[in-house]
């Protein structure tokens, strides 16, 4: 329908091809990533608290895997349904998605050597039991019987070695799908090769299964584990939800920035924003919304001490805020914020909201991951006990260290996906279904 | 190709002596492809009709900016019938497990208090199911119901749909169909108009 065509897209090198723009970004990511990582390595050093280096290094480790997973999902969610808007802004998803290909640096190798050394860390167990406290099952029985009670029957499951088993299995089968959605799609780039589309709309599919498997198991394993005796069925999900208010955000900032340098003129549209927006609304927000309430109704239904400890340490002291803030922020703010559609319509308002979603996706994680079950939370015989004895207890939030890790590995995550934009073209020019994107309209 | 192939007629309207007794509907003319309706409808729109609408076998897109229609409201409707859902589905619960309640300050309404595994009376996260379901029941609804309203649907017949021509907008035409009671409608004007919209057939519409 050549009639409708509002906006001429601009095909020139200029606009679609990677260059030095793209390089001196990365460039200074990486700058800003290497001197707030020298800067946290200082801080970490001043503080001497190698539990609470462990903790908020697996924090911020997880953040910006979450915002690889959830553009990889992007991805292979355009190649299932055979989407066509989508093209003129996968190459963006599919750079940040093979993020994961080293993303695995930051894990693996501090559990690997968490693993391999035996020292005595503040008197807190050794080991991968500096976080997770089923990798000591000796010092977790002497110190609180019952939980480790319940967790012996777990070790079947959770034991060093199969944990750095599925660990490897996780990131060697991310790393290898990203790699091979983003080297596939800019080998369409060369050839123009419409079976290529083909090919990735096949492989999306397994794909999306063993995401699925593999992103649940790994929240399971390392954020999960961090209360052995503590289990959800929803917690998977609830991850996955999380993966794409962070995934969905980051997108749609990178595209506005790209724009921003004169990248992809006309390309991306005001319909192609729209839609960005319109899956942060529904993946990120209300759905984030629908299984964290799910997971939090059961749970507070039920009404059984070993499930309700966990939400327990989220509500006393200064968690209580987090908490509220949580459901405030991540929910309902936004979801009024972008219920409309000028609102993802609109550049700066979309960047805001984008922002904001990833801001909060941070304080999502964090509130998984930093809270610590009361251990001695049996010997209270009320809440309003337990309530008050507990009732000074920090967030950790004014921590610097939080946030010179944050700066830290979210520069090595744009440094990383930008210098690789800047190596080909940052639009999937010859997918067969270009055109169709380019002159994409919600009715 | 199509299987339906109309009588051949003369480019000009050409109403039968006996129908010209009927009412006037409209004025419907005929083109061949999307860029041409487009290019037609922004006339229209130009010209000042109101009363007037384009009928084409898909979607065209661009075509509602180029009639120059609208946004509805109907989201703005749909969110007040969702919040009406939200605030009735709490007042619901509220309500029915109150102790006592007075109601109009006259009587005294006993709701049916009933404690369930020791949660207090008012505990709002076991309303949240009920109160999403109602939000959700009344924008669903809402938005149904009120698009059908403000098409003016469920209606048993069109004049259009007696037209033995306009059956090919369901096929491979497209229509662009002024009717009579525009205010600016003068069928000896709007024929002329829409002569100079470069349509393949003209032609006059009763109101069967």
């Amino acid at each position: 329908m050549s009639a409708s065509i509002t906006a001429v897209a601009d095909l020139s090198d200029r606009s679609i091809m990677g260059d030095d723009r793209l390089v001196r970004t990365s460039r200074m990511a990486y700058v800003v990533a290497v001197i707030s990582l020298i800067a946290a390595a200082f801080v970490a050093w001043k503080q001497n608290d190698p539990h609470g280096l462990a903790m908020i290094w697996l924090q911020n480790g997880i953040f910006v895997l979450t915002l690889s997973l959830g553009a990889f999902f992007f991805v292979m969610i355009q190649h299932i349904t055979n989407a066509g808007w989508a093209v003129a802004i996968r190459r963006i998803a599919e750079a940040q998605a093979a993020n994961l290909t080293w993303i695995w640096v930051l894990f693996l190798v501090p559990m690997f050597w968490l693993l391999i050394t035996n020292r005595e860390w503040n008197g807190f167990g050794h080991g991968l039991a500096i976080i997770w406290p089923w990798a000591d099952m000796a010092y977790l029985t002497e110190h609180s019987p019952a939980e480790g009670a319940i967790v012996a029957q777990k070790t079947a499951f959770l034991n060093p070695t199969f944990f750095m088993i599925r660990a490897c299995f996780y990131f060697a089968f991310w790393a290898l799908a990203t790699r091979w959605f983003l080297s596939t799609s800019r080998r369409q780039d060369q050839t123009g090769d419409a079976t290529l589309s083909t090919k990735m709309r096949y492989a999306a599919a397994p794909c999306l299964i063993l995401f699925a498997l593999t992103s649940t198991f790994a929240a399971v394993d390392w954020i999960m584990s961090l209360s052995p005796a503590w289990f959800s069925t929803m917690f998977g999900i609830y991850f996955f939800a999380g993966t794409c208010a962070g995934g969905f955000s980051i997108i749609a900032i990178g595209c506005l920035r790209l724009q921003a340098m004169g990248y992809l003129r006309g390309v991306i549209t005001a319909e192609h924003y729209q839609d960005i927006g319109k899956m942060i609304w529904a993946f990120g927000i209300v759905f984030w919304a629908y299984i964290a309430f799910s997971q939090y109704m059961l749970i507070w239904y039920g009404n059984l001490p070993e499930e309700t400890v966990w939400f327990l340490a989220r509500q006393v002291g200064d968690w209580a805020w987090v908490s509220v803030a949580l459901l405030l922020g991540h929910f309902i703010i936004p979801f009024l914020f972008f219920i409309s559609r000028w609102m993802k319509r609109w550049r700066g308002t979309l960047a805001f909201g984008a922002l904001w979603m990833l801001a909060f996706s941070w304080i999502d994680i964090y509130w998984l991951v930093m809270p610590v079950v009361p251990h001695d939370v049996a010997t209270f015989t009320t809440y309003d006990a337990l309530a008050a004895a507990y009732a000074t207890t920090s967030t950790g939030l004014g921590n610097p260290l939080n946030y010179l890790m944050l700066v830290g590995f979210i520069g090595l995550s744009i440094g990383s996906a930008t210098g690789r934009l800047s190596r080909g073209s940052v639009l999937c020019r010859r997918d067969p279904r270009l055109n169709e994107s380019l002159q994409f309209e919600n009715i | 190709m199509t299987t339906f192939s109309p009588q051949t007629q003369t480019s000009s309207p050409s109403p039968s002596p006996k129908s010209s007794l009927l009412p006037l509907y409209g004025m419907m003319a005929e083109f061949e492809t999307p860029a041409q309706i487009m290019e037609a409808a922004k006339k229209v729109n130009a010209a000042g009709y109101r009363f007037w609408d384009c009928h084409v076998p898909f979607p065209v897109h661009g075509l509602d900016k180029a009639m120059g229609i609208k946004r509805t409201i109907l989201p703005l409707l749909v969110f007040g019938a969702g919040m009406t859902g939200t605030i009735v589905g709490f007042c619901l619960q509220a309500f029915t497990n109150a102790a006592s309640f007075s109601i109009w300050a006259l009587v005294w309404v006993t709701g049916y208090p009933f404690l369930i595994s020791g949660k207090p009376l008012m505990s709002v996260p076991a309303w949240i199911p009920i109160i999403f379901e109602l939000t959700i029941l009344l924008s669903a609804l809402s938005a149904v119901g009120l698009m059908f309203l403000m098409n003016g649907l469920p209606r048993l017949s069109h004049p259009l749909l007696s037209n033995i021509r306009f059956r090919r907008a369901t096929d491979d035409r497209f229509f662009i169909v002024i009717e009579s009671r525009d205010p600016k409608f003068l069928r000896s004007k709007t024929e002329a108009f829409m002569k100079t919209l470069g349509a393949k057939h003209i032609e006059v519409v009763e109101d069967r």
